[in-house]
């Protein structure tokens, strides 16, 4: 296994401890199942901030190929992964409902499973294990880098838990205000419109409460760079 | 007795008053955004033709999407095929993407509640194909859910009880496009049921370690029973040119 979707959130919004903790949770959940012999790595990006240069979270996944808990292949390389030609973008890569998997080997709850409208509900899908959360934090463009704007798109740079000011959250998925934000992908491609494993909208906010109302819960994926 | 009465007569009163709450909140629903319905303008086959590759050329496939519409209710669009078909002597090659109009393209499925419902396919060919980079990185919307037939069914797919179905036809490469070559991508523009192969798509966009809805891989042949032993049976995306 050299890749996995996380089994649960770090559980307090956005802040996953910048990329540190993020990386440090996707070592600690490979390492429940017996695979912290390698060096895992979230699957985020952070945007540029005076004197501290954007990472992008293509550039921190190693090379491939990646493998799932079942040994079955997500992308042989970075090209596949992201779709880097017109032609391999079409084709996709091979993250879908049934390879996006946990390291326990979970399948990924998404729209049509069990659908209830609760499931925008934290206090609903915390305790509801099959509950829609198929949104996984990226941080990222299509091609898998950085956003360059202004706007906030990585919770700021995986540290902030908090949500838009009071009547600023106008149903926007971006953040156009300097709204706390998060991009997000789909591991089942279904949703947002376009089915971006790693880029198809933002959130309503950066707090544990707000993510799942877009069905998410604060989920990541993490690959192993070795 | 008097209670009683007078229990019957609260009970009508309540009743009463439900039904004019429900009235009213039909009434009210007008002022709420309700989901915008559009017409079906985009299906899978729910069946297939039957014999293989052979279509009866793109005539007859088109033929056989009008039918499929007129049967439920949607024959008042003019119905193609997404399939391409490969240059002969004396015959241009036909691309699939400049058969099936502009677009938006919407679906049909129902609500749990039985009622119809439309969900968007893709806004244009270029979203549906992905004619920049980004585009094509991110997709359309035709997914495994999105992707029903006539009567709003699901294709089944990988992972479903069989028969799979999933193998769309369509002889086109991902932009869309008849191929160039010499090898045969369309069962012989979709006149052969023996030798030859067809180009498919996977309307789960799960298989072939790609996630292309509408060029993942050849078929064994281009028999009915060739097209079944990778997960089709024939079937094909009917779009609404108008």
């Amino acid at each position: 296994m050299t890749f996995f979707v996380t089994s649960a959130p770090i559980g307090d919004g956005g802040n996953l401890g910048g990329l540190a903790g993020a990386d440090a949770y996707c070592q600690k959940l490979a390492t429940a199942v017996g695979a912290g012999n390698r060096t895992w790595h979230a699957y985020l990006s952070t945007q540029a901030r005076p004197g501290q240069p954007a990472v992008n979270a293509r550039d921190r996944i190693g090379t491939g190929p990646w493998y799932n808990v079942k040994g079955e292949m997500i992308a042989p390389d970075l090209a596949h992964l992201h779709g880097d030609t017109l032609e391999l973008a079409r084709l996709g890569n091979n993250l879908n409902k049934l390879t996006g998997l946990t390291e326990k080997g979970e399948t990924v709850p998404g729209l049509y499973d069990y659908a209830d409208p609760r499931d925008n509900d934290w206090d609903y899908v915390k305790t509801t294990p099959f509950s829609n959360r198929h949104e996984m934090l990226t941080g990222s463009q299509p091609d898998g880098r950085a956003f360059t704007d202004t706007q906030d798109h990585t919770c700021n740079n995986w540290t902030s838990n908090k949500d838009p000011e009071p009547g600023t959250a106008n149903g926007n998925l971006n953040a156009p205000d300097g709204r706390p934000n998060a991009q997000i992908g789909f591991p089942d491609r279904n949703g947002g419109g376009n089915g971006s494993w790693n880029s198809s909208h933002g959130t309503r906010g950066c707090s544990q409460e707000s993510l799942p109302k877009t069905h998410g819960v604060g989920m990541f994926y993490c690959f192993a760079i070795n | 007795m008097p209670e009683k009465r007078f229990l019957l007569a609260a009970l009508s009163l309540v009743m009463l008053a439900s039904c004019l709450a429900l009235a009213q909140d039909d009434g009210g629903q007008r002022g709420r955004p309700q989901p915008q319905r559009h017409p079906m303008t985009f299906f899978v086959a729910s069946v297939g033709l039957g014999n293989g590759g052979d279509l009866g050329g793109l005539a007859g496939a088109d033929a056989h999407c009008q039918a499929l519409a007129t049967a439920v209710g949607a024959g008042n669009h003019t119905w193609h095929a997404y399939l391409s078909t490969q240059a002969r002597p004396g015959e241009p090659a036909v691309n699939a993407r400049d058969r099936i109009g502009t677009g938006p393209w919407y679906n049909t499925t129902r609500s749990q509640l039985g009622q119809p419902q439309n969900s968007i396919i893709s806004q244009d060919l270029g979203e549906l194909h992905g004619d920049t980079l980004v585009q094509a990185q991110r997709g359309s919307n035709l997914f495994k859910q999105s992707a029903r037939t006539e009567k709003g069914e699901v294709v089944h797919g990988v992972g479903d009880p069989p028969p799979i179905e999933h193998d769309i036809l369509t002889g086109s490469q991902t932009d869309g496009r008849a191929y160039t070559d010499k090898a045969d991508h369309t069962c012989n523009n979709w006149t052969s049921s023996g030798a030859g192969s067809a180009q498919v798509g996977h309307s789960d966009r799960i298989g072939n370690d790609n996630a292309s809805w509408n060029s993942s891989h050849a078929t064994a042949g281009c028999s009915q029973a060739a097209l079944e032993s990778t997960g089709g049976s024939g079937l094909f995306y009917c779009f609404a040119a108008n």
